[in-house]
């Protein structure tokens, strides 16, 4: 069947089958910056916005994004263009494949949070994992970035 | 995931003719759709039923089934009411994007053995309003081995109460490997020990022993977390074995009484 | 003098350019291509694959041990959309290992594509090839297979000359004598001595011994294993596979399919993560032989279920030890056995095992005799391969434990005890010379070595007193200290080997093509930053392309923490031969003898300053303007080492127990490593924080769980937690001062020394608290509390 929903802001149709869950179809569709590291809800890679609420798109049936607004990183590149220079002057970035699913939980963590302390960090993003950089470097640098983002 | 249909009630009603007339599969959060082992012919997305809110209404509070994790760990009328109970069964549990998914009603009725929340809500002493079948106490849902997947449509707690959640886990992102609650509430103590590893149970000579002063004493509480450890049954499994399970429960359940008698 | 703002945390990344001599390196650049991979850039294999490729759907074995008896894939095929379903029966019969390793392998050739036999559950049966991933799976669903199955063997330790032969089949073969018995359940084995052990024990005053275990553990790195194939316009055998080692890939593929290597074309997109995982071929002879089976392009990428169920883990071991020493301390004797399990096939069998010993007992090298022996056993498990840490993690958790162990037993500090015998500068080990990885092993002196400084600053840095390593924090809160040393290797000494290619291009930029292999690491940028070093240039004007059969220089790929040693040395070589070049290419414009011409940042001068040229005039000149002198400027060098200069780390672990549930948590760990000169110190420092936290879970939580039938029960990342972000308290990481003269401008290796401590460091903490030593890996809460519970039963 054919459905409908907003990805970063644009319309777009996608034939999707009732099984098929998000990240499936945004990666056939080409939004390929959804990455998919668990299949099973625990790494945070596929983390996409749903309404502007971080979810879990490996885990999320496909049907129900229907007429709603899903955003990728590619939907908030400016700012986390910004976030990245944070993350790659510490060299936290590594093999990058956890990035795009982590810079949507730090949006997401600053909407909710300002100035948010390093505990209160560690467990917002705590669904997010990385297996290169043991977090600290990744710690380091979004900290710095949150303080200088909630700055403005 | 294999799903032949995947139908979209918009009312209660609706679903629940999908379910018990049609053998649909009733799907809420969704996230454990993949562990299923057999395709499904007919499955029923819950999600657009309104059952997402948390009600105040005087006597008691209201969970609507499809209410996510997220939305009871941040629910200022929750932690008016029962404390940082619910942030401290459910703020570990992997990450704000699953929490965002997992919903209250789909955990009650999957009867997970490893589930925080349910031990919690046994602990609350919660009821369960199931669609078109009348209310029910969670122990007996719990209990009752039932084969037809009931439609839960709300969950409900007490006006008011204290409560306390303790676990253990391994490591951070892992399921509990033994969960212990103690709730406070109308003058009288419940304690529920979960993931056992299977499903939450209550602890009732524990619970007779505390009786109904809000601040036992230490030897009460203590005598309690010993009945519940010896009452309490216990198995292995990847995680811990039964033996560990049963050493370390007497330390939880002391711990989430003193916590809620605090 | 080591400057103290040196790598602490919330020090400015610059901090470490205390020398002024240089401009790229010893610099903490950005990683060039972070960037872009934050903001979800197609980059990584399975971004890349053509939308229309076939994608591939592996069929796998239920039984730990079955022979095929027959395969009826008439109802897959028969689905519409099915290409083909390929078994052994369309496999060539061609034995080779999977293992990334250089050439003669030092792994047993006891794998086919395909095989009669499966030996694990997950083995691969079959592959079915669809229109799409529904149709794949619903066909591999479909294809019916009759097994035999055959009584199946787990244990490693009953292994050896077990009536259950896991690798019964003829044609199976060693490349060279590594002690391959396959009728005996035997992979590999070897054995030395140094000096007579048994009498340098017999007059030792203090003797201690153990045996510990360590477990299999999972790599786990985000990026499941993919790979995509077609054939080019000239019918050439193209695939792109997220692989650490691209000529060895297409080595085996070539072997694997018995075609010539020029028909195989090996693209390494960016990699989401390896350490080791992605040092062997485990999912491109699939695509490939769909690819030529059908003419048609090819995709696999694995499941995380696929990954843990048929990819590798570390090797899994028994290591008995006995340590003898005087009664003032001084080792006499080390005597190390091992028993390894290397799964059902025999990937990095000899290699990992031997680096247990190689990689360890340099460390005490004043002990008078040594001795280092074992096998390596077939199980009917998941293989093991390479993993960071390399077998050293698994000896150095059974020696550094056992050093504490004589530590006590002398009643001395444990630290103290080490200093008194571990390696020093200018100093050599005999086990270099007599221990290779699966071969003999190379002299060396170790020229650079700073471990005295890294024990005394983590002493400082965690507040070590060897009167107080265990303490009642609060009730019920156990503290305590304890800590490891360890050093690791810098790529494997004339086995190795890494070339770079550089080329000026038009507009004045460089262009550095390299073999060596970015699995996140950051080696694209740490290698521009040292051709921008030599060659004086802003890293911005090094175009690092990275790495690909066809278009680069050879590099045998990103293992055995080698890449900036051996791929680095390549690049300064062959960046100090480009500024040769463009000298002689600007003296013979300016008509001066080469000797005349300056160079500095980007610009040339000579004739006292009269005539000058820059790089981008010079481009346009050699490629435009000069006529018949036209030509590209372009040099490729290579290295090998001379040795394997090791990096050295000492970890300081403070833990605190909860006396009632035995739950461990890591507060704070304190790590110095000598590294050598950091090319990217905060890449250096990612590394070293990225491999103590996978030796925390090794430590912690990790461990590779079976049923007794031998299916795998941590196959999901739900059954098989890794740390997260809220498991340790701090990780705070130094970096000594330090310089390789071997190494490019100083450098050693940072990739696989973080890992290393960890275990023993966390176990000997545990000891401390407990006094009770905890011989088994992971250290799980249950053991945790039974030890804390016989110290309060006298």
């Amino acid at each position: 069947m054919t459905i409908a929903f907003r990805v970063n802001g644009v319309e777009e149709r996608f034939d999707c089958s009732p099984g098929d869950m998000l990240s499936d179809l945004l990666r056939s569709a080409g939004h390929v910056e959804v990455k998919k590291g668990c299949g099973t809800g625990n790494c945070g890679a596929c983390t996409v916005l749903l309404d502007g609420k971080p979810i879990l798109s490996c885990s999320f049936l496909a049907l129900r994004a229907e007429g709603r607004e899903v955003t990728t990183v590619r939907g908030i590149e400016e700012e986390a263009a910004v976030y990245a220079a944070f993350v790659t002057a510490e060299g936290a970035d590594q093999c990058g494949f956890c990035g795009p699913g982590l810079a949507l939980a730090v949006h997401a963590l600053r909407s909710e949070k300002r100035h948010p302390s390093e505990e209160e960090i560690r467990s917002y993003l705590a669904g997010n994992l990385c297996r290169c950089s043991g977090y600290a470097g990744q710690l380091r640098a979004i900290a710095k970035y949150l303080e200088a983002a909630d700055a403005e | 995931m294999d799903i032949q249909t995947l139908a979209r009630p918009r009312s209660i009603g609706e679903a629940l003719e999908l379910i018990q007339k049609k053998g649909g599969v009733p799907v809420a959060g969704g996230v454990w759709l993949k562990m299923h082992p057999r395709p499904l012919a007919l499955a029923v997305d819950l999600s657009g039923l309104g059952l997402e809110y948390i009600r105040d209404k005087g006597e008691f509070i209201e969970l609507g089934a499809m209410t996510t994790y997220r939305e009871l760990e941040t629910s200022s009328l929750l932690a008016e009411r029962f404390g940082p109970a619910f942030p401290a069964a459910l703020g570990r549990i992997v990450g704000v994007q699953l929490r965002n998914m997992v919903t209250v009603g789909g955990t009650v009725a999957g009867k997970y053995g490893f589930s925080d929340l349910n031990t919690l809500l046994m602990a609350l002493g919660a009821r369960l309003a199931l669609a078109g079948d009348g209310e029910r106490e969670i122990e007996g849902f719990f209990l009752d081995a039932g084969d037809k997947p009931p439609l839960i449509e709300k969950i409900l707690l007490p006006a008011r109460g204290r409560a306390a959640f303790e676990s253990m886990r391994v490591s951070g992102g892992d399921f509990s490997v033994l969960n212990a609650s103690a709730a406070y509430v109308d003058g009288s103590w419940r304690v529920a020990l979960g993931a056992r590893p299977a499903a939450s149970r209550l602890c009732r000579e524990a619970m007779r022993l505390l009786g109904a002063e809000p601040r036992p004493a230490e030897p009460q509480v203590r005598a309690a977390a010993r009945a519940a450890q010896e009452e309490g049954s216990f198995s292995g499994d990847l995680r811990a074995s039964a033996e560990y399970r049963r050493t370390i429960s007497a330390a939880l359940v002391e711990r989430a009484i003193k916590e809620c008698a605090r | 003098m080591p400057n103290d703002e040196r790598g602490r945390p919330g020090a400015p990344a610059t901090s470490l350019s205390s020398d002024k001599s240089f401009s790229a390196v010893r610099r903490s650049s950005p990683k060039i291509d972070g960037r872009g991979l934050i903001l979800g850039r197609p980059a990584y294999t399975d971004d890349l694959a053509p939308p229309n490729a076939l994608v591939l759907r592996l069929v796998r074995s239920p039984h730990a041990f079955a022979r095929i008896l027959s395969i009826d894939a008439s109802a897959a095929m028969a689905l519409p959309g099915v290409a083909c379903v390929l078994t052994w029966k369309d496999c060539p019969r061609i034995p080779y290992t999977r293992a990334g390793q250089g050439h003669p392998e030092p792994s047993p050739r006891d794998k086919f594509i395909l095989d009669e036999y499966v030996r694990y559950v997950g083995d691969e049966v079959a592959v079915v090839a669809a229109v799409d991933q529904r149709t794949a799976e619903q066909a591999a669903a479909l294809v019916r297979v009759e097994y035999e199955k055959l009584e199946h063997l787990l244990d490693f330790e009953k292994a050896v000359d077990a009536d259950v032969i896991v690798h019964p089949e003829s044609g199976i073969r060693e490349m060279f004598p590594i002690g391959f018995e396959p009728a005996r359940n035997i992979a590999a084995a070897y054995g030395m001595e140094i000096g007579d052990v048994e009498a340098e024990l017999a007059r030792s005053e203090v003797r201690v011994e153990g045996v510990w275990r360590t477990q299999a553990q999972s790599h786990v790195a985000l990026e499941p294993h993919a790979a995509f194939s077609y054939l080019d316009l000239h019918g050439r055998l193209t695939v792109v596979s997220s692989t650490q080692n691209p000529w060895h890939t297409r080595r085996l593929l070539g072997l694997a399919l018995g075609i010539p290597l020029k028909g195989i074309h090996v693209v390494k997109p960016r990699i989401g993560g390896g350490f080791g995982g992605k040092q062997h071929v485990h999912v491109e002879p699939f695509a490939a032989l769909v690819t030529l089976k059908t003419g048609k392009p090819a995709r696999i990428a694995l499941s995380r279920k696929e990954v843990f169920e048929s990819t590798f883990t570390r090797h899994e071991m028994r290591v008995s030890l006995r340590l003898g020493a005087s009664r003032e301390g001084r080792l006499r004797a080390i005597d190390m056995r091992i028993l390894s399990n290397t799964g059902a096939y025999g990937e990095h069998a000899l290699t990992t095992f031997m680096v247990a010993g190689s990689k360890t007992l340099p460390l005490y090298n004043k002990a008078a005799a040594v001795r280092f022996g074992g096998q390596v056993a077939y199980t009917n498990k998941v293989s093991a391969g390479a993993f960071r840490g390399y077998g050293a993690i698994q000896g150095l958790f059974a020696l550094e434990s056992a050093m504490d162990d004589l530590a006590r037993k002398l009643g001395q500090d444990p630290v103290a005890l080490r200093r008194q015998n571990m390696i020093k500068e200018g100093e050599t080990s005999e086990v270099f010379r007599i221990m290779g990885e699966g071969t003999e092993g190379i002299a060396m002196t170790v020229e650079s070595c700073k471990l005295e400084y890294c024990v005394k600053r983590g002493m400082e840095l965690s507040g070590w007193d060897p009167k107080r390593l265990s303490w009642e924090e609060a009730p019920g809160k156990i503290r305590a200290r304890g800590m490891a040393i360890a050093m690791q290797g810098s790529g494997i000494p004339l086995v190795d080997m890494g070339s770079a290619r550089i080329e000026l291009q038009d507009g004045g930029s460089f262009k550095l093509h390299v073999g060596a292999t970015d699995l996140g690491t950051g080696s694209d940028t740490i290698l521009a930053q040292i051709a921008a070093e030599e060659l004086e240039v802003p890293v911005e004007e090094i175009t690092v392309y990275s790495s690909d059969t066809d278009h680069t220089p050879f590099d045998v790929g990103a293992y055995a923490s080698s890449t900036t040693y051996v791929s680095g040395s390549a690049v300064q070589r062959a960046a100090r031969k480009m500024r040769e070049l463009l000298l002689e290419t600007v003296a013979a414009k300016f008509g001066l003898p080469a000797g005349e011409v300056a160079y500095e940042r980007g610009s040339f001068s000579g004739a006292g300053g009269t005539k000058k040229l820059g790089l981008e005039e010079l481009s346009f000149d050699t490629l435009y303007h000069d006529g018949a002198a036209m030509r590209t400027l372009s040099v490729t060098e290579s290295f090998t080492g001379h040795k394997s200069p090791p990096p050295y780390m000492a970890g300081f672990v403070e833990i605190e127990i909860d006396a009632e549930t035995g739950k461990l948590w890591v507060m704070d760990y304190v790590a110095v490593a000598d590294t050598g000169n950091p090319i990217n110190p905060n890449l250096v420092r990612i590394q070293l924080e990225g491999g103590i936290m996978q030796g925390i879970g090794m430590a912690l939580c990790e461990k590779v769980r079976y049923t007794s039938e031998g299916r795998l029960l941590t196959n999901s990342m739900m059954s098989y937690p890794i740390p997260t972000r809220e498991e340790v308290g701090r990780i705070r990481v130094e970096i000594a001062d330090s310089y390789e003269p071997s190494g490019p401008f100083g450098a050693k290796s940072a990739g696989e020394i973080g890992i290393d401590t960890p275990p023993a460091a966390i176990g000997n903490a545990i000891f401390n608290a407990t006094g009770t030593r905890l011989y088994s890996l992971p250290f799980e809460p249950e053991a945790i509390l039974a030890a804390l519970a016989a110290r309060r039963d006298p």
